[in-house]
C-alpha cells in the first residue's frame, strides 16, 4: 500500500489530530531514555481499543512494524521503533474505568500514570504498590509490559503480582481478554503472565485489571551508615535472614549520597561509604518491632543508625531517592548519566560479592561507578557518568557495562531485574536463558508470525 | 549553538520528569510538546535537522515558564536552550509569522502590540511630576502603558511620593523579542541610555517580563526590583487598613521561579487581606500560559493553559491577584469566577479605606 493511502486510512481510523508524521514528532519518538535509536514513519495516539485493533490489523495486512509506547521513560529502548513503522503512543488512553475496591481491584487503561492512580486511590485508603523511580511520569502500560517494580518490591513484589487480567490486541488485530477478576484462577495457561513483561513483542495491552492493597497505617524509615558498600551488603543479608521483611531496602553509595544532597540539600544525608535506607510499614506495633529488629541486625556493622523524624522527612528522602538516577549527572558539569548496564540483579547472598566486583570493574576501567538500588531484592543500579563528547569514555562505558552484565550472569543473576531487555540487552539473553530463549522465539513466531510487533527487541 | 547549550542538552537524560510538569505537554500531548522533546529537536537542529513549520511550532509553543528546569533532576536548562535555538533560527530567517510580527512592531513602533499612540500618555496629569534625576526609575512596560494605563498611572502616583521617576521616552524592554529569538539591541540601548541619564541606581517594574529582561538580559547588570519589592519595604509608611477579603495569588513565572520574587507580593497581600494559596505556588507554580510568545502565537493553546491554571484556584476567594500584566491578561481570558486584580489594585483598596 502506498504511504499516502496508508496515512489516509490511519487518519480515518484514529482521526486526523491523532496521527502525526511531523518532522518534530518523528524526531521526538525516535528514542527513550536509553541509547537505542530508531525513527518511526508515523506516530499515532489512539483513544480506544477499537482504534488500536484496526490500526494493528492494517499494519498486519501491510507488514508494517508497530511499536507501542507509554511515556517513553524506558531505559532499554523498548519503545524505540528500531525498524521504523508505526509508533502507538498509548498515553492518551489514560482513564480509570472502574474503582472496584470491595474486590480490591481497579480497571485502568494503559496510558494512565502510576502516580495518578495512587492519587485517586489514596482517599479510599488503598494503593497500587509497584513504585518505580519514574512513578510521576511512567504509564501503567509500560510498567506492565516491562514488569517494572521499584523501591517497595522487596516486600510487595513486582507489577506481575498485581495484574489480574488484561485486554490485549494481537498482531492480526484480534482482541483477547486474559485472566479474570478473581484473585485466583487456574483456567488454562497463564496468558496474563505471558504478556506481562513481553515488552510489546506479542501484543498491545489496551486495558488491565489490577489488584490494589490497603494502605499501611504506619511507615517508618531508618538510615544506617556504613564504611563501605560491601559492609552494607552484609547487613542486608543479615536483616533479611532475621525474619523481618522491610517495605523498602535501598543502598546508596558515597557518590549517590552526594548527588541526593546536591539535588535536594534539605535531605541532608550523612556522608558515609554507603547508606542503607530501610522502610517498614504496617501497624504501629509491627513497625516499631521491625525497626528494632533491623537496628539489632545492623548494629555490629553500621557506623551510625538514625530514624527519619517525621512523615515530611521520610517523603523528602524518598522523593530525592526516586530521581537520583538522573541526579547523578549533577556531580560533574561535563558528565552525564548514561543508562547502560544499569539494572543487574543477583541472588541476595551474592550482594556483597557483586558490590566488590563492581568496585573492581570501576577501578579496572578508571570509570567512577555509582551504586544504588533495591538491594533488598538483589537489584543493583550501577550508574556511570561520562563526557558524552569523548569517544574514549563511550568505549570504557560499554566495556564496563559488558563486564557488569557477564559478572551478574556468572553469579546466577540477571542482566535486568526491572528495566527490561528492549534493544539494549538482547545480546545477553542467550547466555542468561540458554535453550529457554528458543522457546521464547517459538512463542513469538506463533503469536506474531509476520514479526511486526515491536521488532528488534528481546532477542526474538 | 554555543558550548553551554550543547552541555545543557547533553545533561538531559530523557528521564521524562518534565513530561509530568510541562503545562504545554499537558494540553497538547505529543512528545514534541514536552521540554524533553524540544531538547531533542534543539539537538537535532544543531546536527542539521531542517527547521520546517512543525519544528518551529515545537520550539515556539514553549512558554519558557521554567518549571522543567526547576524540577529537572539532571540539571538541564531547557528554556535557555529553546530561546537560543529560536535565536539561531531567526538569524537564518526561520521564524513564524507571529515571531516576525512581534519583532517588526517592536522595532518600528517601540512596542510589540502595534500601538501607534503616544506611549507616555498614561501619565496624564502626573506628567508634571516626572523628574529628570532620581535614585529610582519606574519602567512602565508596553502592557502597562497601553493596556492598563490607569493602573500604571496609579502605580506611579504611589511611587512618585517616594521620589521615583519614569523614563521620558521609554520603549519596549525587549522581552518579547528576547523570548522569541529576535535581537532587541536597538530597544535595550535606547532604554539603557535613558536609565543612565536619570542617574537612578535601581529600576522598578510591575511586569514580570520587563523584570527578567531588564535584570538578566541588559548589559552591565542593572539593579532591578519589582514594584512589590519596593513597596513591601515601605508598607509602614502607607497607612494601610486590613480588608475583609480572601484572595489568592498567581506567581508569574518570570518573576517568581526565574528570579526568586515570592515573598514581597505575599507580604503585601497578607498585610491587607487573607491569602489562600493556589494548588501549586512559588517555585512549583503552574504557568498562566501567556509567556514566551505563546499568547501571541498560539492563542487557543494559551487560553487552555489559562483555564488549567484557573482550575488550581482555591474555593472561597474574592479575587485572584497577580503581579504581571501579561499573566493578568491571560488569566482574564480564561474567565475565572472572580475578578483578576493587579496587586496594586488590592493595595489601593486598603489605602482608600
Amino acid at each position: 500500500m502506498q504511504n499516502t493511502v496508508l496515512l489516509e486510512k490511519l487518519q480515518e481510523i484514529a482521526g486526523n489530530t491523532r496521527v502525526s508524521t511531523s518532522t518534530a514528532n518523528i524526531y521526538c519518538y525516535s528514542c527513550d531514555a536509553s541509547q537505542i535509536r530508531g525513527m518511526p514513519d508515523i506516530v499515532i495516539r489512539p483513544d480506544t481499543t477499537e482504534q488500536v485493533s484496526k490500526i494493528v490489523k492494517l499494519a498486519y495486512e501491510n507488514d508494517i512494524p508497530v511499536t507501542p509506547r507509554g511515556a517513553g521513560t524506558g531505559l532499554a529502548g523498548g519503545a524505540v521503533p528500531v525498524e521504523g513503522g508505526i509508533v502507538l503512543d498509548m498515553s492518551s488512553m489514560n482513564r480509570i474505568l472502574e474503582l472496584d475496591l470491595d474486590n480490591l481491584q481497579v480497571v485502568v487503561e494503559p496510558g494512565l500514570i502510576q502516580e495518578k492512580l495512587n492519587a485517586r486511590l489514596e482517599p479510599y485508603g488503598f494503593f497500587f504498590p509497584p513504585d518505580p523511580g519514574s512513578s510521576a511520569m511512567c504509564t501503567l502500560g509500560g510498567l506492565i509490559a516491562n514488569n517494572g517494580s521499584g523501591m517497595r518490591s522487596v516486600k510487595y513484589g513486582t507489577t506481575r503480582n498485581y495484574v489480574l487480567a488484561l485486554e490485549v490486541v494481537l498482531a492480526d488485530g484480534t482482541v483477547i481478554n486474559t485472566g479474570s477478576k478473581t484473585m485466583k484462577s487456574v483456567a488454562g495457561y497463564s496468558l496474563t503472565d505471558l504478556f506481562v513483561g513481553s515488552e510489546g513483542t506479542l501484543g498491545i495491552i489496551t486495558k488491565a485489571i489490577l489488584k490494589v492493597r490497603a494502605l499501611p497505617g504506619e511507615r517508618s524509615v531508618m538510615l544506617a551508615s556504613f564504611e563501605n558498600p560491601e559492609l552494607a551488603g552484609k547487613a542486608v543479608v543479615k536483616v533479611l535472614s532475621s525474619g523481618i521483611i522491610p517495605s523498602a531496602c535501598e543502598i546508596l553509595d558515597s557518590n549517590i549520597i552526594q548527588a541526593i544532597n546536591a539535588y535536594d540539600p534539605g535531605v541532608g544525608l550523612p556522608q558515609a561509604g554507603a547508606i542503607l535506607l530501610f522502610e517498614v510499614d504496617g501497624t504501629e506495633n509491627s513497625v516499631n518491632e521491625g525497626i528494632r529488629m533491623i537496628e539489632d541486625a545492623c548494629r555490629s556493622l553500621a557506623i551510625d543508625i538514625r530514624t527519619a523524624a517525621n512523615k515530611e522527612e521520610r517523603e523528602e528522602i524518598w522523593a530525592a531517592r526516586r530521581l537520583v538516577g538522573a541526579a547523578v549527572s549533577r556531580l560533574d558539569p561535563l558528565r552525564t548519566r548514561v543508562y547502560v548496564g544499569e539494572d543487574i540483579g543477583v541472588p541476595i547472598k551474592e550482594i556483597p560479592r557483586m558490590l566488590h566486583k563492581v568496585r573492581e570493574i570501576s577501578e579496572e576501567f578508571c570509570l567512577p561507578i555509582m551504586t544504588y538500588g533495591h538491594i533488598g531484592d538483589g537489584n543493583l543500579h550501577t550508574g556511570m557518568c561520562i563526557d558524552m563528547l569523548e569517544d574514549k569514555d563511550w568505549e570504557k562505558l560499554n566495556l564496563a557495562a559488558d563486564k557488569i552484565h557477564r559478572t551478574a550472569i556468572a553469579m546466577g543473576g540477571t542482566v535486568t531485574a526491572e528495566h527490561g531487555i528492549g534493544g539494549a540487552r538482547a545480546e545477553y539473553l542467550e547466555l542468561e536463558l540458554g535453550k529457554a530463549l528458543d522457546v521464547m522465539i517459538i512463542i513469538k513466531n506463533a503469536l506474531d508470525p509476520k514479526g511486526i510487533m515491536n521488532p528488534g527487541k528481546m532477542g526474538v | 549553538m554555543d558550548g553551554t547549550d550543547m552541555r545543557s542538552i547533553l545533561k538531559c537524560v530523557r528521564c521524562g520528569t518534565c513530561r509530568s510538569v510541562c503545562p504545554v505537554f499537558d494540553v497538547v500531548g505529543w512528545e514534541s510538546s514536552s521540554a524533553r522533546g524540544r531538547m531533542l529537536v534543539a539537538h537535532g537542529i544543531s546536527m542539521g535537522l531542517e527547521a520546517d513549520k512543525d519544528v518551529l511550532d515545537c520550539l515556539n509553543m514553549c512558554t519558557t515558564c521554567g518549571l522543567c528546569e526547576q524540577l529537572c533532576p539532571s540539571g538541564a536548562a531547557p528554556p535557555k536552550v529553546i530561546e537560543d535555538t529560536r535565536h539561531q533560527l531567526v538569524l537564518h530567517g526561520k521564524m513564524t509569522d507571529s515571531q516576525k510580527e512581534l519583532a517588526d512592531r517592536a522595532k518600528e513602533l517601540g512596542n510589540p502590540l502595534g500601538e501607534k499612540k503616544e506611549r507616555m500618555s498614561w501619565l496624564g496629569d502626573s506628567a508634571k511630576d516626572v523628574r529628570e534625576k532620581a535614585d529610582y526609575v519606574f519602567f512602565a512596560g508596553c502592557l502597562g502603558s497601553y493596556r492598563y494605563p490607569e493602573l500604571t498611572k496609579r502605580t506611579f502616583d504611589i511611587l512618585k511620593k517616594f521620589g521615583v521617576t519614569v523614563l521620558q521616552d521609554e520603549v519596549c524592554c525587549g522581552s518579547p523579542l528576547l523570548r522569541t529569538g529576535s535581537d532587541p539591541l536597538e530597544l535595550t540601548s535606547k532604554n539603557l541610555e535613558q536609565i543612565k541619564k536619570t542617574g537612578a541606581h535601581t529600576v522598578i517594574t510591575g511586569c514580570a517580563g520587563c523584570y527578567t529582561a531588564l535584570k538578566n538580559d541588559y548589559p552591565g547588570g542593572l539593579n532591578v526590583i519589582h514594584v512589590t519589592e519596593f513597596l513591601a519595604d515601605r508598607l509602614a509608611e502607607m497607612d494601610l487598613k486590613k480588608l475583609d477579603l480572601k484572595v489568592t495569588y498567581h506567581d508569574p513565572c518570570h518573576l517568581g521561579r526565574c528570579n526568586g520574587v515570592f515573598d514581597a507580593p505575599r507580604e503585601i497581600i497578607r498585610t491587607v487581606s487573607d491569602l489562600k494559596e493556589m494548588r501549586s505556588s512559588r517555585e512549583k507554580a503552574r504557568c498562566c500560559g501567556a509567556g514566551g510568545g505563546v499568547l501571541k502565537g498560539y492563542p487557543e493553546l494559551s487560553l487552555e493553559l489559562s483555564k488549567r491554571r484557573l482550575e488550581e484556584m482555591p474555593e472561597g476567594v474574592d479575587y485572584l491577584v497577580t503581579a504581571c500584566p501579561l499573566c493578568r491578561t491571560n488569566l482574564k481570558r480564561g474567565e475565572p469566577k472572580v475578578e483578576v486584580l493587579d496587586i496594586i489594585d488590592l493595595l489601593e483598596m486598603a489605602m482608600e479605606q
